[in-house]
């Protein structure tokens, strides 16, 4: 739900649910990956948030809010 | 869960009263009745826990903050795992409705000569059984245990490191642990439960995170550094134990204080006994809880609450575990929800949440750096805490920690399933003022990012006023469900429950 980009197919294949290797895949993205550091990148703007121990600050500036 | 609620309460509250089991007959198994202090407010919750886990049905008494329920001496371990209760005692004798004497030496009179007619055998032996458990996990803790008599004392300010620990009076309850003292005489008060076991170690990583349990956290005086209690109690002539009584009576007819009650009860209790009196380094605590008419005698089994279980790390305005685990099940959370707590500070609610309900996915965030840090760190010590010790590698926690701004969420519009927070009170972070502004924008980001029709949020405040005034604006996104009403650090606030209408929210995050 939140979006996060990797080695996932962009959008999931129509019939996913009974994909397991798929399924596999996106399980060990979402709750077996831990990104210590790093970005996030919103996938429409491009703006990148930056991830620090494990931690994405995702804190508007003034200018955004 | 009001209809989980609602049937423990049927099953539980029964209005004849129940007199202590008989003791154990031959071969018959020991058995106690436990009382246990819960959050004021959640009594029915932690009802309903302890008939889920314990499959025992729990009388609420008119004390309000205690439910009581009977378990089989060997269900010990369990009881102690119960997420929604602070503190657990043994009941030695109920009193339902028992005839103080007007006379003021009458009266303790009758206090001193009952002593020696209850039935103490049965609960000795549950206390002694307690004790042993307690000795297991102890024994792997190697933590300092140095600043122990401190954390007993009323405002223990002393303790406290940090620039930025708020005033120690505003901190959560700490007990009134002098045998029977009470601040006011005669007036309905409300009693503080337990000790509330306050980390001092601010900054500093626990050495042993087993932080699962009232046993694991530093015991008052057991087994540590004056021996109380250390080693054979069941042997008698071993050694001699060391007791105190506290007393908590509330009520405007005693001619009596709980100072007094507790010194003439005590009196008793050492001559029945032979111990010895110790303040600050005893075996067995007695408890005598005095309520109008309702008297019950208790021997204590936790020394610390267990409400500060999950935090290492704590910040000004820690919310204990316990009222973050009532939280969480009023909202009634299903496998796969989404459960987002969007002011997070130390994390004490998706702490709470990602434990016991793990097939829950949890998310935090805080918009201070401060908050954030400390939350990871707390989740750090439970990741350390579930290592498992051969292969080093540690199961993860459906858990994350994001830095946000609540009023800006990066979250995609009716995602979140549940929403559970405990929003600024304006008294010890930020003010009144703001929480006029911040108060309708969090509801109205919050009602965007729920789920419309079966979405909801579980929310404490103590600004009530202002909390209703932004709500009654929100009427076409948020209704209203129960409130229930709750202490916390002496500040009288309110829990909130909202179910999200089915009503979308429009699209105004043009940013995200």
């Amino acid at each position: 739900k939140l979006g996060h980009p990797s080695e996932l197919p962009p959008e999931p294949a129509p019939d996913y649910e009974g994909d397991e290797p798929f399924l596999r895949r996106v399980h060990h993205v979402l709750l077996e990956v831990e990104v210590l550091e790093g970005v996030l990148q919103c996938p429409d703007s491009g703006r990148q948030f930056p991830i620090s121990r494990g931690i994405p600050n995702m804190l508007l500036s003034e200018e955004e809010a | 869960n009001m209809a989980e609620a609602e049937a423990a309460g049927d099953a539980g509250v029964a209005p004849a009263p129940a007199p202590a089991p008989a003791p154990a007959e031959q071969g018959a198994e020991l058995a106690a009745v436990i009382g246990a202090t819960v959050p004021t407010g959640f009594e029915l919750t932690a009802a309903a826990e302890v008939q889920e886990k314990l499959g025992s049905a729990s009388r609420i008494s008119r004390d309000r903050g205690k439910i009581y329920f009977e378990v089989p001496a060997r269900g010990l371990p369990q009881v102690h795992r119960l997420r929604s209760v602070d503190n657990l005692f043994v009941v030695v004798q109920e009193f339902k409705d028992y005839q103080f004497k007007e006379n003021k030496e009458d009266a303790l009179k009758d206090l001193e000569d009952l002593v020696k007619k209850l039935p103490w055998t049965d609960p000795l032996k549950v206390w002694e059984l307690n004790n042993s458990l307690k000795k297991k996990k102890t024994k792997r803790k190697k933590h300092n245990l140095q600043s122990t008599a401190s954390k007993e004392k009323l405002n223990d300010n002393g303790e406290e490191e940090g620039t930025d620990q708020k005033d120690a009076s505003e901190q959560e309850d700490c007990a009134q642990n002098a045998a029977g003292v009470e601040p006011a005489s005669g007036q309905d008060t409300e009693k503080t439960q337990g000790v509330a076991s306050r980390n001092g170690e601010e900054e500093e990583e626990e050495e042993d995170n087993e932080q699962s349990d009232a046993k694991d956290e530093l015991q008052a005086g057991s087994g540590s550094e004056t021996k109380a209690g250390d080693g054979k109690t069941s042997d008698g002539e071993a050694k001699v134990l060391k007791f105190r009584v506290t007393c908590n009576r509330a009520g405007d007819k005693h001619s009596f204080t709980s100072n007094e009650a507790a010194r003439y009860f005590g009196g008793a209790v050492q001559e029945h006994f032979q111990w010895k009196a110790d303040m600050t380094n005893f075996d067995v605590e007695v408890l005598l809880n005095i309520h109008n008419n309702e008297v019950v005698v208790g021997i204590a089994l936790t020394e610390e609450s267990l409400h500060r279980r999950n935090i290492t790390h704590f910040g000004p305005t820690t919310l204990r575990s316990t009222l973050a685990y009532g939280m969480l099940r009023l909202c009634d959370p299903q496998p796969t929800d989404i459960i987002v707590d969007p002011m997070c500070g130390t994390g004490a609610i998706p702490i709470e949440g990602a434990t016991e309900w793990p097939s829950c996915y949890h998310i935090a965030g805080d918009n201070n750096p401060q908050a954030v840090k400390r939350a990871a760190n707390n989740i750090c010590s439970l990741l350390k805490k579930n290592e498992n010790k051969e292969s080093s590698t540690s199961l993860g926690i459906p858990l994350d920690i994001i830095q946000w701004d609540i009023c800006n969420l990066p979250l995609r519009t009716g995602s979140v399933d549940i929403i559970v927070t405990d929003m600024p009170f304006g008294k010890r972070i930020g003010s009144k003022k703001k929480n006029w502004d911040l108060y309708p924008a969090c509801l109205m980001e919050m009602g965007r990012i729920c789920t419309p029709g079966t979405g909801r949020a579980v929310l404490l405040t103590q600004d009530k006023k202002c909390f209703a005034k932004a709500l009654s604006r929100m009427g076409h996104i948020w209704r209203k469900g129960q409130t229930v009403w709750v202490n916390v650090g002496g500040l009288h606030a309110a829990v909130y429950l909202l179910k999200r209408t089915w009503e979308r929210a429009e699209e105004k995050r043009s940013f995200w």
